[in-house]
């Protein structure tokens, strides 16, 4: 197990010293977060379709329970439960645009691993930075439980539990718990636990900061203690089902899937759980009781309990709906954690926009109407009244506006523009729109993905180390 | 005229100074002090100098420090403050402040709270840019006051502080130049 221990040491050092400029200390956070024994007890596995490129390549790291698809390399890393997705990657000869420019991808583009340790992380999408179109990287760099890294090249940065950079490349930065950034390019910053940053230069600026007291009932982290709060008392109580499925090696669907949709073998599906056409369903997403309508997608870590999805509802990676009802269009934007209760559900309104890393947690019944976004922590009405907007209403922002905790400075048009093109985009590359010849996306492209797995050296000098392992098709 | 920093410089003894340990009323007792002491002076004084237990400078308090000591300070505006880094306006910003402000109406209390604050909370430690020895020219001295963007410096002797260089001084001196070259031509 020292090689494992050796690891951490580098990658610790190495993520300190980028981090020294913020006179940030990463040890005691991360140290005992994960004991090496447990990076030995799970396999490493790994999907292959006649639709993704196979191109993996692993050196001198521990792959610990996490999953690969496409082009990716990992050098001298951890990766603890990680889910490195390339199936969104460029391909060579693709025309990335950035501004006025159009850039041609000179190869296929990778996701490049290197000296970093990802617990229980999505990597997924590509790069955005027209500096790196061919690697997305990640080096030098820690992230902590449910981080998502999304299309977010990192190099010297940590991510706090339950942080989310978004489309922006980070350096030298520490994002905190519950974090969310999309902001284009940031070096040498240091976001404090809470903030949800939205920002395109000479467009818009959206920003939220989640009052502490309140989340740290949801999250809290501290050194020398595992993350806690009602997030991962949630994660907690359906650990066990997430067991089953990775104990099994062949597992059939427990529930009929229309063949336009796709149901990941690693998923939880829990009883009187319905799956619509186009629908995705993404590995370690968590179903019970869930109606689906057509052109659904519940992406990684998502967990959709006793709710109805009626259609081309977006759960992003780490979202979470329980006792909801959500109408058409509805975007729930990354890690939310929407909560209604038996006799209180939350209802949505089509076409709402729930902004990432939202918190809306109810013991009565709440309705937000249609066209409305949504941001910061709603526990009744009078929350919804200061953390919400028509869409409509925020469009005619043309300079400042502010509302409680939340700053906007910008194009209230832009913004909402952006987001509804990305939701588009969303469910267009998922395979929402799918009509029965054209228009497949990864719901169509993910159903025959065979697994394979990989194992550590299980005793020795190398224990908990892979071997260095080239696949290639 | 050639002026060198001695000719210009305020002497240690006729400045406001207060030891670690005064309060701010305490500091600006000082100021008041020197300012009458000093009448005649062509230019306010405008600074405290803070003197540790062996008489060395160890800190220099202007009047945007003291100004300091009366923002505000509370979780809700350390917060505001921090918009900055997001890339916000200053217009942003200044709205954000100033619906604070109009949550929390300013009391006679922030002046009874600043003036029993420490100097040593509040004053600046001279950086390596602010000292300048007595024998250096006019010209030495305006570069550091221009490159540090400094309103005075620290006129050392070997190694003692012995007087402060003002800018305003250095203003005086330059413009007298000025106007003598201007009269000889």
């Amino acid at each position: 197990m020292k090689a494992i221990e050796r690891l951490l040491d580098r990658i610790i050092q190495r993520t300190n010293i980028n981090l020294r400029e913020l006179g940030y200390d990463v040890s005691p956070l991360v140290r005992k977060l994960i004991p090496p024994s447990q990076m030995t007890k799970f396999y490493a596995f790994y999907g292959i379709s006649p639709y993704h490129a196979l191109n993996l390549q692993f050196k001198h790291c521990n792959l610990s329970g996490s999953y690969f698809l496409g082009k990716c390399s990992v050098t001298n890393s951890l990766l603890y439960k990680s889910d490195i997705r390339g199936d969104e990657l460029k391909k060579k000869a693709d025309v990335f645009r950035y501004q006025d420019l159009e850039i041609q991808v000179d190869e296929d583009e990778e996701i490049e691993i290197e000296d970093s340790f990802l617990i229980k992380t999505l990597v997924h999408n590509f790069s955005h930075d027209p500096e790196t179109l061919e690697k997305f990287f990640i080096r030098d760099t820690i992230a902590s439980h449910y981080a998502n890294i999304h299309g977010s090249p990192s190099d010297g940065c940590f991510l706090g539990p339950f942080a989310t950079a978004d489309l922006t490349t980070i350096r030298d930065c520490l994002v905190g718990t519950f974090s969310y950034i999309q902001a284009g390019e940031v070096s040498h910053l240091k976001i404090d636990p809470g903030t949800v940053w939205v920002r395109s230069s000479d467009t818009f600026n959206f920003l939220y900061r989640h009052p502490l007291e309140r989340l740290n009932s949801y999250i809290h982290f501290t050194a020398g203690s595992t993350p806690g709060g009602i997030f991962i008392d949630f994660l907690e109580d359906r650990k066990k089902d997430f067991q089953k499925v990775f104990d099994v090696l062949k597992l059939e669907p427990s529930v009929p899937v229309p063949s336009s949709a796709s149901l990941d073998r690693f998923a939880v599906i829990k009883p009187r759980t319905r799956i619509g056409e186009n629908v995705l369903v993404s590995q370690r997403a968590y179903l019970q009781n869930a109606w689906l309508g057509k052109g659904v997608n519940a992406q990684e870590q998502s967990y959709i309990v006793n709710s109805r999805l009626e259609g081309n509802d977006i759960t992003a990676h780490g979202a979470k709906i329980i006792e909801a009802d959500l109408e058409k269009d509805v975007f729930v934007g990354f890690n939310s954690f929407l909560r209604g209760r038996p006799r209180s559900r939350l209802t949505i309104g089509k076409e709402s926009i729930i902004m990432p890393h939202t918190i809306i947690d109810i013991r009565r019944p709440l309705t937000i109407p249609p066209g409305h976004l949504v941001w910061g922590l709603v526990t009744d009405e009078r929350d919804l009244k200061g953390n919400s907007i028509a869409l409509k209403e925020f469009a005619r922002v043309d300079t400042r506006f502010s509302m409680g905790d939340m700053i906007f400075e910008g194009s209230g048009t832009e913004f909402v523009k952006a987001f509804q093109e990305r939701i588009h985009h969303i469910l267009e590359a998922n395979g929402a729109f799918f009509n029965g010849r054209s228009k497949k996306g990864h719901a169509q492209q993910n159903q025959n993905i065979s697994f394979n797995t990989i194992q550590p050296y299980p005793h020795g000098e190398k224990e908990g180390l892979y071997p260095t392992i080239i696949i290639r098709p | 005229m050639q002026y060198t920093v001695r000719d210009l410089m305020v002497p240690l003894s006729e400045y406001a100074t207060v030891s670690v340990g005064s309060t701010l009323a305490e500091a600006v007792s000082a100021l008041e002090k020197v300012q009458e002491d000093y009448e005649h002076a062509q230019y306010k004084h405008r600074a405290v100098l803070v003197l540790d237990s062996r008489q060395q400078v160890v800190g220099k308090l202007s009047q945007l420090d003291f100004l300091r000591s009366l923002e505000p300070q509370d979780e809700a505006i350390e917060r505001i403050k921090d918009i900055s880094k997001f890339g916000f306006s200053s217009k942003s910003i200044a709205l954000q402040q100033e619906r604070y402000h109009q949550k929390r109406p300013p009391s006679r209390d922030i002046f009874t709270r600043a003036s029993k604050l420490k100097v040593e909370d509040f004053m600046q430690t001279p950086s390596e840019g602010e000292y300048v020895n007595e024998e250096m020219s006019l010209h030495t001295a305006v570069h550091q006051l221009i490159t540090g963007r400094h309103l005075s410096l620290l006129v050392t002797r070997e190694q003692k502080i012995v007087g402060v260089l003002r800018m305003s001084d250095v203003f005086a001196a330059a413009f007298h130049v000025m106007q003598e070259v201007k009269d000889t031509e």
